[in-house]
């Protein structure tokens, strides 16, 4: 910084006066650290307000709370996922896709195409070999960006939903019996079931 | 707007648990959905940011309900904050439930819980919520619609099922006829009505209560004819006011000297009520903007005098007023000796209260040039400023209050259950003593400690209601002032 102009130094923008220091008086302290996170407070602040109204307020808020807190609407993180029933919200006001029960995602890398992909069983291989190729199908058609090709698409979805949503049923019973007999299935090798399980397994961790 | 699939990748909580907070805040108004344009069966959510803040005013909102119209349309009233969205029947079956609950004397009949609810309807505090159009249910992602003029519009409620499920005590009221007709509470209609008890304790403070009175019901008038989108109200004439004096049960004292009191208040420098013509006996309005801006300055004046004592609060007002100014000027004008009003001009400058404009002044090469350092305060700014402060405090007062509660969870919920152990027992006739004996279990410090905790709690409760008054005030001038321009 240039000199403060005493006497015949060089011509500064500012004069020493309007500054406010008197010539030999101390300049302001200079700052070498953040200031304080929690500064002292000079001048106590007014006490807080208490009148009728927020007495009430007092009152009600913890009321709220309290019933917010014991309502179902609080979440908690050990919920299981039969969820639907338990939560008493208007479903049928809401995206489908916040009704789904939880599914187990095969690991794919397209996640738009296999949204509503789950976790199939190999029933029927032909069965699985028409479906992926309707949907490699799909995949290039939806590239394109067909405004017609796009119907097709909802209608073969909905095609496979409609699959997919009985494979689901008859998939929560047979889960449902896999988790009791899990020891006697995994006890026995098979190959297929052996990978599938380790896909789905990459699902309970953190996904990036 | 974030899609499902990329929110679940972001919450390492694991997908059902966001699909159910999703839901949750989807069924408390706290966030919207709508179809996402490329894919029809993928919803896009967005946060609704003014209701969630407006979380922290339920309360607010259920004394005011309660002070207008009482009891039983309070309760209607938290029975719909509670459910987030709900249909008329099943509020009216809850609300009958609780009010059954708390007074087992009385039996509020569903009937006059009906009229509350058309009551709540009629002056908007309550809002249809959009409705599903036709084909949503073959929609992945549902349409909601609604028209303007269904808004408010109450169905027929059959009370008889309720009656019946009343008797039954039933804790779930069944499938009923209007289940598709779903309300909410209305946050635009509250936030007007905060802001017109913001005017009317103000008008109350600055003349009286009867004058606080009169301004309430010139209030109502102005509601009922204009615009509330526009910053400026329709004017209103003398005899109209005079006519609505009349017809309410006004104190004996506002009928006798309502001319004076009309005059006090359009007279008064705040802008509460403007002039603005002669026909029919004198034309008033109300211009948002003034008077809020007078509101706002006048909390920025306190805040200063608080921080920074009043010889600060003088040198803030009159910059404030005679726009700008030289450090000279400052001092002279207003009277402080010379090194206190360059520390506190210093002081407010710091905290971002004063602002600077240079102007440059000689033209001459040579001699060192010399400039005018001028002093203002830009409103807006400050505003801005003060209301940052505001959203931290009240941040700071949620977290501390936060961390106490759960840092003590163990030991509030050890002494709750206690107490309510020790209010069962003294009900069943339990002798003194027993109960002593137990309420010694807790010793005199932990309890002591309860006490002081939740004297803490109540104090950071208290405070962060009020720094919500202030920020609405602040929000309330950057509102209108952006609405003038």
């Amino acid at each position: 910084m240039g000199g403060r102009g005493r006497g015949r130094g060089n011509a500064v923008s500012f004069n020493i006066e309007q500054l406010g220091f008197g010539r030999g008086e101390a300049g302001p302290v200079s700052v070498t650290q953040p200031p304080p996170l929690f500064p002292s407070l000079e001048n106590r602040p007014l006490p807080l307000i208490k009148d009728v109204e927020n007495e009430y307020i007092l009152v009600t808020q913890k009321d709220l709370s309290t019933r917010m807190r014991n309502s179902p609407f609080y979440l908690k993180k050990s919920e299981n996922p039969s969820y639907e029933k338990e939560l008493p919200v208007l479903w049928n006001r809401m995206p489908a896709e916040l009704r789904e029960t939880l599914p187990k995602r095969i690991a794919t890398g397209n996640s738009k195409v296999t949204l509503n992909a789950k976790k199939k069983k190999v029933e029927d291989p032909d069965k699985i070999f028409a479906k992926l190729e309707k949907k490699e199908r799909n995949e290039s058609e939806v590239e394109e960006d067909g405004d017609g090709k796009e119907d097709e698409d909802d209608q073969d979805k909905s095609d496979d939903e409609k699959v997919e949503n009985e494979d689901d049923v008859k998939e929560d019973l047979d889960d449902e019996m896999d988790d009791d007999t899990d020891y006697a299935n995994n006890y026995f090798e098979n190959g297929e079931a052996y990978l599938e399980d380790e896909e789905g397994q990459d699902d309970g961790e953190a996904q990036f | 707007m974030e899609k499902l699939s990329a929110k679940s990748d972001h919450i390492y909580l694991g997908e059902a648990i966001v699909k159910k907070a999703l839901a949750v805040m989807i069924q408390h108004n706290l966030v919207k959905f709508q179809a996402s344009e490329r894919n029809n069966n993928v919803a896009e959510y967005t946060m609704i940011h003014h209701n969630v803040y407006c979380l922290i005013r339920y309360p607010k909102y259920l004394y005011m309900i309660k002070r207008i119209y009482g009891t039983s349309e309070e309760i209607l009233l938290e029975i719909l904050l509670n459910l987030g969205q709900a249909s008329a029947s099943n509020v009216i079956f809850h609300s009958a439930n609780r009010l059954n609950e708390a007074n087992d004397s009385e039996v509020l009949s569903p009937s006059a819980l009906h009229q509350s609810f058309q009551r709540l309807a009629q002056d908007n505090f309550i809002i249809r919520c959009p409705k599903l159009a036709e084909n949503a249910t073959l929609l992945k992602v549902p349409t909601l619609e609604i028209e303007e003029k269904e808004k408010f519009a109450v169905p027929n409620v059959e009370i008889e099922p309720i009656a019946r499920m009343l008797k039954e005590k039933a804790t779930q009221l069944g499938g009923h006829c209007d289940s598709e007709i779903i309300w909410r509470v209305n946050h635009e209609r509250f936030d007007i009505e905060l802001r017109n008890v913001i005017l009317v304790n103000a008008a109350a403070r600055r003349v009286d209560t009867t004058a606080g009175e009169l301004y309430h019901l010139i209030l109502k008038l102005w509601r009922e004819s204009s615009n509330p989108d526009s910053p400026v109200t329709t004017p209103v004439s003398y005899n109209v006011i005079k006519d609505a004096v009349r017809k309410n049960d006004s104190s004996p004292i506002l009928l006798e000297h309502f001319d004076h009191y009309l005059r006090v208040l359009y007279e008064d420098s705040a802008g509460l009520i403007d002039r603005a013509g002669d026909a029919g006996g004198g034309q008033f309005n109300l211009d948002y903007s003034k008077v809020f801006e007078n509101l706002a300055c006048a909390s920025l004046d306190s805040i200063v005098l608080e921080r920074f004592g009043s010889k600060a609060l003088r040198l803030f007002r009159l910059t404030r007023i005679q726009k700008f100014m030289e450090q000279d000027q400052m001092q002279n004008v207003a009277m402080i000796p010379a090194k206190e009003a360059k520390m506190f001009t210093y002081k407010l400058l710091e905290h971002n209260f004063l602002q600077i404009k240079e102007l440059k002044k000689g033209t001459s090469n040579f001699a060192p040039v010399k400039s005018f350092i001028l002093y203002h305060v830009e409103l807006p700014q400050v505003v801005r400023t003060t209301l940052e402060a505001s959203y931290k405090g009240l941040f700071n007062a949620m977290v501390r209050q936060m961390h106490d509660l759960t840092e003590n969870q163990r030991l509030l919920e050890k002494h709750a259950m206690l107490e309510s152990m020790l209010e069962r027992l003294k009900g069943d006739g339990v002798p003194d003593e027993e109960i002593a004996e137990l309420s010694d279990t807790m010793p005199p410090a932990e309890k002591s400690l309860v006490e002081k905790i939740h004297l803490m709690s109540d104090n950071l409760t208290l405070g962060q209601t009020q720094a919500d008054e202030t920020i609405l005030i602040l929000e309330s001038y950057l509102k209108f002032k952006s609405k003038e321009l």
